[in-house]
């Protein structure tokens, strides 16, 4: 039982969503047009249920089995958004949209999840309920946290979620994944260092911003190079550096610097933020000035939970012949909000020799769609069984 | 099975040789009196052959099984070394010998394997050799590579080596191990660093070798914070600085600066080597001055092998029924990682419980620990090698 044959019937029509939908990318919260795609799709399939607006361009759907005496209720999610990059596959289908590109495969996710859908529809060969969510803002805007903060979770009474997401160097359709922490916490800095401005000319009448920038961004690496147990993982990298002023002959009374933590524990994330405030206050009190620190926790570590991860390798392995453990990420996925309010478990399907995501030459890859589907599917039938 | 019957009524003999090492300590290569302590006691074991003065000071020794019809050989380890430290444990067979201390369990670990030969000894309930490797100066003196220098593997055809170590924090008794990178190589980096020296009044017709020599610290913190890869550990650490001067008004010729590199991975420690050597040498241009970089690889990484690591769990689920299989690496280093280099084999921890941490003046090996090790080796001896 690897790929289910209605799926290979399928695979035109959900390759044919993808690319419209790769042709059409939308930023963060504004999928609208993806959003009313999936909406009006999902109608179409004849799902009991479809609400849009969670998460504000979220889309929920509700599919019943032929049976409803388990009381189950699984939760299977896509993301939709695309990035802010300006695409250079030279597709026919290529992004219509400037400086807007479906750079991370949520196109793939997004249609993979339809055909589910719409498969999971037309069987209902399960004894329970599907929730499949449709998620905007995963790229940044935590669409996910905004889904699960409009009480998706409760209203539809969902017991596990699940997610995939596609992965570039991996052989097409083959999945990986693994237990625990997976997907590393993201938390954004923003420093803003004030001195004393004046003429470059005359250093001692001023409180130098750069240097005392200049000096934190170096202490800064002591956090990973010193203060965290060099078996745990972390990065902490200073991004963005910029002067209030941009002129040759002035000491700026400002410097602001940007950057991100990525952690696997709580301690480590704590850690970060204690020693990133500390640092940066007491080099700015070094130098005379003062530090104002913004240090914003935001997507949390992704844990995968055993019993779930368990499972989907399970499904993973009578789909595609073997399931691999896949190597922790450093990325950030705001699919941990869902993780954290529900168990369950996110995996990663091979997208095959392409382009790294994020990048913009990357394209999903539509051979990954019947594994993909499959798997969704599986996972239903398989934890949601009809008595026979 | 846990602990043997038999290893219970030694376990009183095992507990005085192991407090009389204890209030006996010698450095590397000096450990003539416990050497000689530990031939005695095998001699009157009644071992089959024995071999004093093997790469100075340590001991190897046979004792042959019931049969041998299938031509194998186990070497078993430990190490008889102590360290340059003053003891102030408080036990009353405290060390005899001023300023130097078993604070690392050594003589636990001579002890315990003691006990396990005399129960081998007397039992020989096992097909093929058993070879004890008894080898000095563990703590930095390399005394596992100079056993393997001088032959002992090929000499008496050793095919698979296990050695244990006590570990503080574990419940007394409880085994840990994990296939793989166990423990990290520690290599040593000693940077000269020479400017030209002055009057402190008159910097400018110096050239500093202590501002190079710090800007040289500051940029090896990068190694670990931005070159390795986050999911790999590292440790850089600058143990030391001396300016070649030693008042308040003269900028010095030379700075020396020493410090340690540890590793789980050889691409990653083969990277952090070529770090240090650009950075130093790089920034110490930057400041005018000359940057002699002597790098010296030290113990290689412990690096455990699958199947022995398998063996050596199993002979501990015999012994302890729960073992802990994915215990975190050390960035500690270990010189049987010379014997694991020269055989496959396996290295393991045993539990010291909460009695002070390694090398602290107040560190307790707990002897109560002693008939869990014993037994650990024997069981290891009988499943590799069963009776017919």
């Amino acid at each position: 039982m690897p790929i289910k044959n209605r799926f290979a019937d399928l695979h035109a029509d959900i390759t044919a969503w993808r690319r419209d939908i790769h042709t059409h990318p939308e930023i963060l919260f504004d999928t609208h047009r993806t959003s009313a795609l999936v909406a009006d799709k999902l109608r179409d399939f004849g799902c009991d249920e479809v609400v849009t607006g969670i998460g504000r361009t979220g889309v929920v759907g509700v599919i019943k089995g032929k049976a409803g005496s388990s009381g189950k209720v699984i939760g299977l999610r896509a993301d939709m958004d695309a990035l802010p990059i300006h695409e250079q596959t030279g597709l026919d289908y290529a992004s219509q949209t400037p400086n807007a590109m479906h750079a991370c495969g949520h196109d793939g996710h997004t249609a993979m999840l339809l055909g589910a859908a719409q498969y999971l529809a037309e069987t209902r060969n399960f004894d329970g309920t599907v929730v499949v969510i449709f998620q905007p803002a995963e790229e940044g805007g935590g669409g996910g946290r905004e889904m699960c903060n409009d009480g998706m979770m409760d209203r539809w009474g969902i017991d596990e979620v699940y997610g995939m997401h596609n992965w570039p160097g991996r052989p097409v359709g083959e999945f990986a994944i693994r237990t625990g922490p997976f997907f590393a916490a993201t938390d954004l800095l923003q420093i803003e260092f004030e001195g004393l401005g004046g003429h470059a000319a005359k250093p001692q009448e001023t409180v130098d911003t750069t240097l005392m920038a200049s000096h934190a961004v170096t202490a800064l690496q002591s956090i990973v190079s010193r203060n965290a147990d060099p078996i745990d993982r972390i990065v902490v990298s200073i991004t963005s550096f910029e002067t209030s002023s941009k002129a040759f002959n002035v000491i700026p009374q400002r410097v602001q610097i940007m950057g991100t933590v990525r952690t696997m524990s709580a301690e480590m994330r704590d850690l970060a933020e204690k020693r990133v405030t500390e640092i940066c206050q007491g080099i700015a009190a070094t130098f005379g000035g003062v530090a104002r620190v913004d240090y914003q926790r935001n997507y949390p570590v992704m844990v995968n939970h055993d019993a779930q991860t368990e499972f989907a390798a399970e499904v993973a392995r009578s789909v595609s012949g073997q399931c691999d453990e896949a190597p922790l990420v450093m990325g950030g996925e705001d699919f941990a909000f869902m993780l954290e309010e529900r168990p369950g478990a996110y995996i990663l399907v091979g997208n095959g020799d392409t382009a790294m995501v994020h990048h913009p030459e990357y394209n999903f890859n539509d051979e990954a769609i019947p594994a993909g589907c499959s798997w969704w599917a599986e996972i239903v039938e398989q934890r949601l069984p009809l008595a026979s | 099975m846990p602990i043997r019957n038999r290893l219970g009524e030694t376990h009183a003999d095992v507990t005085a040789w192991r407090q009389h090492l204890h209030a006996h300590p010698e450095l590397g290569f000096a450990e003539h009196e416990t050497a000689a302590f530990v031939a005695q006691t095998l001699r009157e074991i009644g071992v089959d052959e024995m071999v004093t003065g093997v790469a100075q000071t340590g001991i190897v020794a046979v004792i042959k099984g019931r049969t041998d019809t299938a031509g194998r050989v186990i070497g078993l380890r430990a190490d008889m070394d102590a360290l340059p430290i003053t003891e102030a444990s408080g036990v009353d067979f405290s060390s005899k010998n001023h300023g130097v201390m078993h604070a690392c369990g050594h003589d636990g670990h001579t002890s315990i394997l003691l006990g396990a030969a005399q129960y081998l000894a007397e039992t020989r309930n096992f097909d093929g050799t058993v070879v004890l490797f008894f080898q000095p100066a563990e703590e930095g003196g390399g005394g596992g590579r100079e056993m393997v220098n001088a032959g002992v593997m090929d000499r008496w055809g050793v095919q698979e080596v296990y050695g244990l170590h006590n570990m503080p924090g574990l419940p007394t008794g409880q085994f840990a191990i994990r296939s793989g990178a166990l423990l990290a190589s520690a290599d040593e980096f000693e940077v000269v660093v020479t400017g030209k020296g002055g009057h402190a009044a008159a910097p400018h017709q110096a050239r500093d070798p202590n501002l190079a020599a710090a800007h040289i610290l500051l940029g090896l913190q990068s190694i670990t914070s931005r070159n390795v890869d986050p999911l790999h550990a590292s440790v850089v650490s600058v143990c030391a600085l001396h300016s070649d001067v030693d008042t308040h008004n003269v900028i010095p010729q030379t700075t020396r600066m020493t410090g340690t590199v540890r590793a789980l991975d050889a691409g990653v420690r083969d990277m952090m080597e070529a770090r240090v050597q650009a950075i130093a040498t790089a920034t110490a241009q930057a400041y005018d001055c000359v940057a002699e970089v002597t790098y010296t690889r030290g113990y290689p990484i412990t690096v455990n092998h699958p199947d022995e690591t398998e063996y050596a769990a199993a002979a501990a689920r015999a012994v302890a029924g729960d073992v802990i299989t994915d215990t975190p690496p050390v960035m500690a280093a270990e010189d049987f990682s010379y014997m694991l280099e020269a055989r496959p084999g396996a290295y393991i921890f045993l539990g010291n419980g909460d009695n002070g941490t390694l090398h602290h003046p107040a560190y307790r090996f707990d002897d109560n620990a002693i008939p869990a090790g014993c037994s650990w080796f024997v069981e290891l001896v009988e499943q590799r090698m069963p009776a017919h």
